[in-house]
């Protein structure tokens, strides 16, 4: 290899991310040309003064002109209709799954009853009373499908083009009645399962304390656990269900507690709230 | 004596600016990828510009500097970049590269300035004077110091600005020829030969210079 032909790879050999596995032929030459070793070095000196350039720090006005211009466009009229569109899709997969999972569960129930029904012999005794016992609990399992039916609904009906301040108000105006009816507990249930604003869902938790002692209030806080994201949400409702004593939480708890997708701090609540039960 | 090829030191490139940690609620957003992230921000979830933001606005602003040779102008070009993205978020492409859109931009936006700054010189902040002398090329150009960083800030400052682009992307921002190239549009034989060019270039002012300033 000639001066010129070597002297075209020195760039490469100069680049540590192509210098380990490029041109041996090139290499060779180097180890025995001084005159490409004085212009390897001094191209080598001059990146070695370029890389140790200090590079210094914006000031904080970047990041503040940053996040004014984010908050303007979050703002604006097309980055609003983007963002609805996008929480309506959201809404819709999640509003489907609270659908569809308790009307399967109800539906894997009936199966497994007729089943049973046709398997067992005509002549056993006392089938009537096991019959009526089951289609009482088939019953009130349809009731609560019923009340999850009304959740759905509330989600439904709100109009999720207000505001979060809106909506919080509406919360905290409800947390001030002192003794709501179904409408309004079923309300804040909704609104801690289904709001997009953590702090909605926080005043929401918040308004149900007074009535942790009602069995829907706990199975609400209870349904809402696993589809919650936020540590901070999730660390308040299983202080919740700890201090409504709620035994039917704990399986609940032992599966956050061991989980690896969960935040530190949420596994050590449920953990605590386990040992509170 | 000749020496052999090991004795010849090869400086590594330096690590891309430490990129500042900020404690957030989002622990999944931490392990997102820039892509992803971008088409989050495509798809309207615009917070997700602020952990690109977090990654990205150190190295960026230190290309721009080294650039343009002036800081606040480099801040209003990093403003500018990240302005854009937000403006043409819905042209960033399913295969794309963030880090080589990002520069992409950057590259246009540096180009608006130098024309703006070639038709109407911009005042300078007595401030800046005061605080960052040693980081405009004026203040190198007239240096006498052997202040290495100011020598070669100069020389950086006298290679044509296409070399000097060039050069920076290739030295310091982690990009591979064939993104250096797509951000160039030629082809990623021209990106290097332009790259070793600029180097060669680079090395002949700033030896000049050396040799001025010890006479």
């Amino acid at each position: 290899m000639n001066c010129t032909r070597a002297r075209e790879t020195f760039s490469e050999l100069l680049d540590p991310r192509t210098a380990a596995t490029a041109h041996l032929e090139a290499r060779t030459h180097l180890a025995g040309c001084p005159d490409c070793q004085r212009e390897f070095s001094s191209l080598s000196q001059t990146l070695a003064a370029l890389d140790a350039m200090p590079t210094p720090s914006p000031t904080p006005r970047l990041r503040q002109n940053f996040y004014a211009m984010l908050e303007e466009e979050k703002h604006s009229a097309a980055s609003l209709r983007v963002a609805t569109a996008r929480d309506r899709r959201a809404r819709r997969v999640s509003l489907w799954g609270w659908i569809l999972s308790p009307v399967a569960a109800v539906a894997l129930l009936v199966l497994g009853f007729m089943v049973g029904q046709r398997s067992v012999p005509a002549a056993t005794s006392a089938p009537a009373n096991d019959t009526v016992a089951m289609r009482q609990e088939i019953k009130s399992l349809q009731e609560q499908v019923s009340k999850m039916g009304q959740l759905v609904g509330y989600s439904l009906l709100q109009d999720q083009q207000r505001p979060a301040n809106d909506r919080l108000r509406g919360v905290l105006a409800s947390s001030t009645i002192e003794n709501p009816n179904d409408k309004i507990l079923n309300d804040l249930i909704g609104s801690l399962a289904l709001d997009p604003s953590a702090n909605v869902r926080l005043r929401a938790l918040e308004a149900l304390y007074p009535h942790a002692d009602q069995d829907v209030v706990r199975a609400g806080v209870l349904a809402s656990l696993p589809r919650e994201q936020n540590p901070l949400v999730q660390v308040s409702m299983i202080d919740f269900l700890a201090a409504a004593r709620d035994r039917e939480a704990a399986p609940a708890l032992e599966k956050l507690s061991s989980s690896n997708n969960a935040d530190p701090s949420v596994r050590d609540a449920a953990k605590r709230a386990l040992t509170q039960l | 004596m000749i020496a052999t090829f090991e004795e010849i030191r090869v400086h590594p490139c330096p690590s891309v600016v430490e990129k500042p940690r900020f404690a957030s609620v989002d622990t999944a957003a931490d392990q997102r990828s820039d892509h992803a992230l971008m088409l989050a921000v495509r798809d309207g979830d615009l917070d997700a510009l602020g952990e690109l933001f977090e990654r990205h606005h150190g190295p960026l602003f230190g290309f721009l500097v080294k650039h343009t040779g002036d800081r606040t102008a480099a801040e209003d070009i990093g403003q500018t970049v990240f302005q854009r993205m937000l403006k043409y978020r819905h042209t960033y492409r399913d295969d794309g590269s963030f880090t080589a859109w990002m520069y992409h931009l950057a590259r246009r936006c540096a180009a608006d300035h130098f024309r703006k700054a070639s038709a109407a010189p911009r005042a300078t902040d007595p401030a800046d004077l005061n605080e960052h002398a040693d980081d405009t090329p004026h203040a190198a150009q007239s240096a006498t110091t052997r202040d290495d960083h100011a020598l070669l800030q100069t020389a950086l400052a006298r290679l044509d600005r296409d070399d000097r682009e060039v050069l920076l992307l290739a030295r310091f921002q982690e990009l591979s020829f064939a993104e250096i190239a797509g951000i160039l549009e030629c082809s990623v034989g021209a990106a290097k030969v332009r790259a070793h060019r600029a180097l060669h270039e680079l090395r002949d002012i700033y030896f000049r210079l050396q040799k001025e300033t010890s006479a």
